[in-house]
């Protein structure tokens, strides 16, 4: 192979910029030689390796890119410097104008930003609200349902043949009754109509007065009328049998309860 | 048939030949440039897209090489080639030149962005190609390839990237990368005068 046919082989990678530094240089060196067979290969296979782009998927430029490139061409025509901008050139910071669509523009996404910014603060508000009805609305249907339990409780103590039916009498005969229903497995049911408030800041405390002789008194559940003096109070754990409880007791207490009696009864009931 | 007859081609009937378009917009006549832009800017910007693989950056390049050719009307040489082909060479090269600023790699062509190269001398075009047609005889010819000798051409142009490096890339010998570029440009080059 002549030193000639070498190079023609090196042609089209050189058009199409594929030969490394060395060959590309011998190549360059060649041409410049004068040879004009090669320099016709080049030129034809220059064409040929144009086609090359068409390789490329389609794609559809901007109207964007289309309006500047026209409007600094319109600007040059006109003799202007205002539109002409080269961003990729070196050192190419040159001014462009800003046309009023585009300001325009500007402004309508601020404010729009604007206005997405208050939408979603106001969102973030009414979900806040939200989360707080939704936590409020599974406080109060947890209240209901153990109301609901409670009240359950109780029908079952006061409907329940093995239910004992207590008559807790007052000392004082003004005073008015107090009835509890002690069912053996789910706990006594207290209930008065036009209880008179303790005073002086007391409570009214239940006892179970033990049938053992010389035993102390058990101390029970605090509770005080309401306002229209009823009273409806559940215990559900007694601190002791049935079958071991002589007599139930009612006093006035200091606020909470006390260990003992402090005082005299005004209310007791026999139990067995 | 020549083969610039079989690339190059005008417009139909009632719309202006490149060439005289290019007459008109080196004698800076806007609505020309204009009207060029409309004809050839998808075909570039698609180019640079596939050389850069970013929107964004590619409309920069793409203003950049219709801006250079509005200010720069002069350099063409309609005598030098067809307008075309050295539009896209002069796209190519600037969008090469713009991922090789990125990549940091090390610029092989000095001296090809501001001075396109002579492509053909031959004037007398004549045949009628729109660029979906064009596209699609281009994309028919690299099928029949094989596909590491297609690969290989494609690196090539749209990546930059030289015989060693492809070799280096596809784990093929140099010998056998210099021959597939080779061979695969003949081909197309046979399939386009054929096509013709």
């Amino acid at each position: 192979m002549s030193e000639h046919d070498q190079f023609r082989e090196l042609i089209e990678a050189y058009a199409l910029g594929a030969l490394d530094a060395n060959e590309r240089a011998a190549l360059e060196a060649h041409l410049a030689s004068g040879c004009a067979e090669c320099a016709k290969a080049l030129e034809e296979a220059r064409l040929v390796v144009t086609q090359l782009a068409y390789l490329a998927p389609p794609a559809e430029p901007s109207e964007m890119l289309r309006a500047r490139v026209l409007r600094s061409v319109r600007a040059d025509a006109a003799g202007g410097s205002g539109g002409g901008s080269l961003p990729m050139q070196a050192g190419g910071a040159q001014r462009t104008s800003v046309p009023m669509w585009l300001w325009a523009g500007i402004a309508a996404l601020l404010l729009f930003s604007l206005y997405s910014t208050w939408e979603a603060r106001s969102m973030k508000q009414i979900i806040g609200d939200t989360n707080q009805q939704v936590v409020a609305a599974l406080k109060e249907r947890k209240q209901l349902e153990e109301e609901l339990t409670m009240a359950k409780h109780e029908a079952w103590i006061l409907t329940d043949p093995s239910s004992k039916k207590i008559m807790i009498m007052p000392s004082d005969k003004s005073m008015p009754m107090v009835e509890a229903m002690w069912h053996p497995k789910m706990g006594i049911y207290v209930t008065a109509q036009q209880m008179p408030m303790p005073k002086n800041n007391k409570v009214l405390q239940l006892w179970l007065i033990p049938k053992t002789p010389g035993a102390k008194p058990m101390p029970s559940h605090v509770f005080w009328p309401d306002a229209n003096g009823k009273i409806g109070e559940m215990v559900a754990n007694p601190p002791d049998d049935m079958a071991d409880t002589k007599a139930l007791a009612i006093t006035e207490e200091p606020a909470g309860g006390s260990p003992q009696p402090t005082s005299t009864p005004m209310w007791v009931g026999g139990v067995s | 048939m020549f083969l610039l007859a079989a690339i190059t081609g005008k417009y139909g009937e009632g719309e202006s030949s490149d060439s005289a378009l290019v007459e008109r917009f080196i004698r800076k006549d806007v609505s020309a440039f204009e009207e060029l832009y409309d004809r050839h800017s998808r075909v570039v910007y698609a180019l640079v897209v596939r050389i850069l693989q970013q929107g964004s950056t590619a409309e920069e390049v793409v203003q950049d090489v219709f801006l250079h050719l509005w200010r720069n009307a002069g350099q063409y040489q309609s005598s030098r080639g067809p307008f075309v082909p050295w539009l896209l060479t002069l796209a190519r090269n600037r969008a090469l030149d713009q991922l090789r600023l990125k990549s940091e790699r090390q610029r092989r062509r000095e001296d090809q962005t501001e001075e396109i190269p002579a492509i053909a001398q031959r004037p007398d075009y004549e045949k009628a190609l729109d660029e979906k047609r064009r596209a699609e005889r281009v994309r028919s010819l690299m099928s029949s390839l094989s596909a590491p000798q297609k690969k290989a051409i494609e690196m090539a142009y749209f990546e930059g990237l030289s015989h060693s490096e492809i070799a280096e890339s596809l784990h093929e010998p140099l010998g056998t990368v210099k021959s597939w570029i080779r061979n695969g440009l003949l081909r197309l080059k046979e399939g386009l005068q054929t096509a013709s």
